[in-house]
């Protein structure tokens, strides 16, 4: 089992027309804020490295900086807590509905791809559905609308319906890389946030077998 | 492939016994029960249940197509090799002890021996085949099933037994029935496959633990049969998933079973989660093809419609609402001032006021599926009403299933409509839960 790196992630997912966007790594403090005044404040600065699987609990992720003597102190702090890493990702504060994606090896059935809706929906009520890969168009639309929350991504309470266009066309993307890429074992995109006209993924992973 | 499993023209019994309340004595005496060239060997008796018995396999002069072998584990392969020799075509193991004790290398071997002989191999560790149409009970179940359309894939011995005792009399029955145990050569694939052209069979039914082996196999293929010919499975068991999957958030929330449901609903298949929904459900098609989603409902109590809407509307099957042409039929019931579906002909429904709700509903275009509540109330008619049904069905052509809810005083009803391949469950739910099956494109 090997984790990628980002770099290795976000090469691998170009292959298969998946564009990790508003997210940069750098190793130094300098041309990072260069890149954060781009996006625009608030950004996310997160460490990436290869003994880095659950940032959220490693503490290894900072959310919502609002300026640049905000964005200094804690690119330094992290920096110095974690050693070993590849480097640190500033990314843009994304909005939007939040989802789960994940690519992952069954036993039985070989390649199975994963969608849930993020926060409590997969914490709480388990809200996710299955697919044996390959999957088509007709599968992917299906097993959004399995989710129980299905709803909420559509035009729900005064938000806007999301691209359900463009998420299934990640959906195809994705079983299409399990497919091909044998030595893929798993993949989780948590979270990923889909809003009326883009897809952000947020936070990714991939594991090698 | 199959043919000299499920259509042999002579039937050899490895292991047969007089023994009572054997596995050796019980095969021997189903087989009696069939006009197929029996041979009985057992080395250890001249004779099993007055016939005369070989010492060996080999010892039979004439041709042998199908050999089941119930003797104990260790001499399998052994039993197996000989039947190799013999030119056997195909044979069934009974006989336990392999792979789901651990004993993975004599399956392997058992496994070998047949492919190399060119000879069919079901089991090991099952309770045998049945041909409902030969009267072939090539298995140890210790009663013979009723003839019918439906074919059962059992996983489960114990349950196969059961269904065999729940149907008995009833008004649906089986063609084939398979307790296909470790599937060491022959493998449930391929008993799909078999069963799609299968004549006999309308319906599959399948209670499964867990797909042994070659799961993307059986997606492909099951997708292929469930276009031909319904498939409903009972599932149950969960195993843990592999522990090194855990290490992302997919492989934690990939529940074993969340991964069987989804791969049912990929392959076009029925699944169900009770013995009873299988039953009902199976019996349902195998009177009736399925039918695309729209069901009309009439009752006559308010509260039974309403149950049917609830449960109706939570395993999303559409209730279309009632047209204009379909009203203008329906002003012939004075009495009955409202009308919707669900239509409710009131307590005092005779069964003429049922005879024209029947009739208009079920000539509405979006109404596929006719759902018929009846609760005993003073003025029921069960048996007229009955008899207005089987008429209806079978001029419209249109599924119908009813619900006579109650006891003694339906029970002459619902064998009149049984009889006549019209379903009647007793209990709104698990009717609905049947109009849901019989209903695609949900």
């Amino acid at each position: 089992m090997k984790v990628l790196s980002f770099i290795e992630t976000r090469n691998l997912l170009k292959k298969y027309n998946i564009t990790v966007r508003g997210t940069e790594l750098f190793t130094e403090e300098k041309e990072a804020l260069i890149y954060a005044k781009k996006i625009g404040f608030p950004v996310v600065l997160k460490v990436s490295g290869e003994k880095i699987i659950h940032s959220t609990e490693q503490n290894a992720v900072i959310v919502n900086i609002k300026d640049e003597k905000e964005f200094k102190e804690v690119f330094n702090a992290l920096d110095k807590k974690f050693k070993d890493k590849e480097g640190i990702l500033v990314q843009k504060q994304f909005k939007g509905k939040e989802l789960v994606i994940g690519l992952n090896y069954d036993q039985t059935f070989g390649p199975v791809i994963m969608v849930g809706l993020g926060g409590i929906f997969v914490e709480v009520l388990n809200d996710v559905s299955f697919r044996v890969c390959p999957i088509d168009k007709k599968d992917a639309l299906s097993m959004l609308e399995e989710l129980k929350g299905f709803k909420t991504l559509l035009d729900f309470r005064g938000s806007k319906e999301v691209d359900l266009e463009k998420l299934i066309e990640l959906l195809l993307n994705l079983s299409n890389l399990i497919i091909k890429e044998e030595d893929v074992h798993s993949l989780d995109f948590n979270p990923v946030f889909v809003s009326d006209t883009e897809i952000n993924i947020a936070d990714l992973l991939i594991i090698k077998k | 492939m199959l043919k000299y499993i499920f259509n042999p023209k002579s039937v050899a019994l490895i292991g047969a016994s007089n023994e009572p309340k054997t596995v050796g004595s019980g095969i021997a005496s189903n087989l009696l029960k069939s006009k197929k060239k029996i041979f009985f060997v057992n080395p250890n008796s001249k004779k099993v249940f007055g016939k005369k018995t070989y010492s060996s396999v080999l010892e039979i002069k004439e041709g042998v197509d199908l050999a089941i072998i119930a003797v104990p584990g260790k001499i399998v392969n052994f039993v197996a090799s000989q039947c190799v020799e013999k030119k056997v075509k195909g044979i069934i193991v009974i006989s336990a002890g392999f792979s789901e004790v651990g004993n993975t290398e004599e399956e392997v071997n058992l496994r070998k021996i047949a492919q190399e002989g060119n000879m069919e191999l079901i089991g090991p560790n099952c309770l045998g085949i049945i041909n409902t149409k030969d009267n072939l009970n090539a298995s140890f179940a210790p009663l013979t099933p009723s003839k019918g359309n439906i074919a059962l894939l059992s996983q489960s011995g114990a349950i196969l037994d059961a269904i065999i005792d729940i149907s008995k009399n009833k008004s649906y029955g089986f063609s084939k029935i398979v307790s296909y145990g470790n599937e060491a050569g022959v493998d449930l694939s391929d008993y799909l496959e078999y069963l799609a052209t299968d004549k006999e069979t309308k319906v599959i039914m399948m209670y499964l633990e867990g797909i042994n082996k070659n799961g993307r196999k059986f997606l492909e293929v099951a997708s292929r049969v469930s276009k031909i010919k319904p498939i409903v499975v009972l599932k149950s068991g969960k195993t843990e998933s592999g522990k090194s999957a855990a290490l992302t958030h997919t492989g934690s929330l990939a529940g074993n079973s969340k991964i069987y449901s989804s791969v049912f609903k990929q392959a076009g298949i029925i699944e169900v989660d009770s013995l009873e929904e299988l039953l009902n459900t199976s019996k349902a098609l195998s009177f009736y093809n399925r039918s695309q989603n729209g069901v009309g409902i009439i009752t006559n109590g308010g509260g039974f419609g309403v149950l049917a809407v609830d449960y109706l509307d939570l395993d999303g099957v559409k209730i279309p609402k009632l047209k204009k042409e379909t009203l203008n039929k329906l002003e012939a019931l004075e009495k009955v001032k409202t009308k919707n579906n669900p239509l409710d002909v009131l307590g005092d429904a005779l069964a003429d006021r049922y005879e024209i709700a029947i009739e208009a509903l079920l000539q509405q275009k979006n109404i596929h599926t006719l759902f018929i509540i009846q609760g005993m109330q003073m003025m029921t008619e069960p048996e007229k009403t009955a008899k207005i049904i089987i008429k209806l069905r079978k001029k419209y052509n249109k599924p119908i299933i009813c619900s006579f809810v109650g006891g003694d005083f339906f029970k002459k009803a619902i064998d009149m409509l049984e009889k006549n391949k019209i379903p009647n469950v007793e209990e709104i739910k698990r009717a609905t839960k049947v109009i849901k099956n019989l209903t695609y494109e949900k």
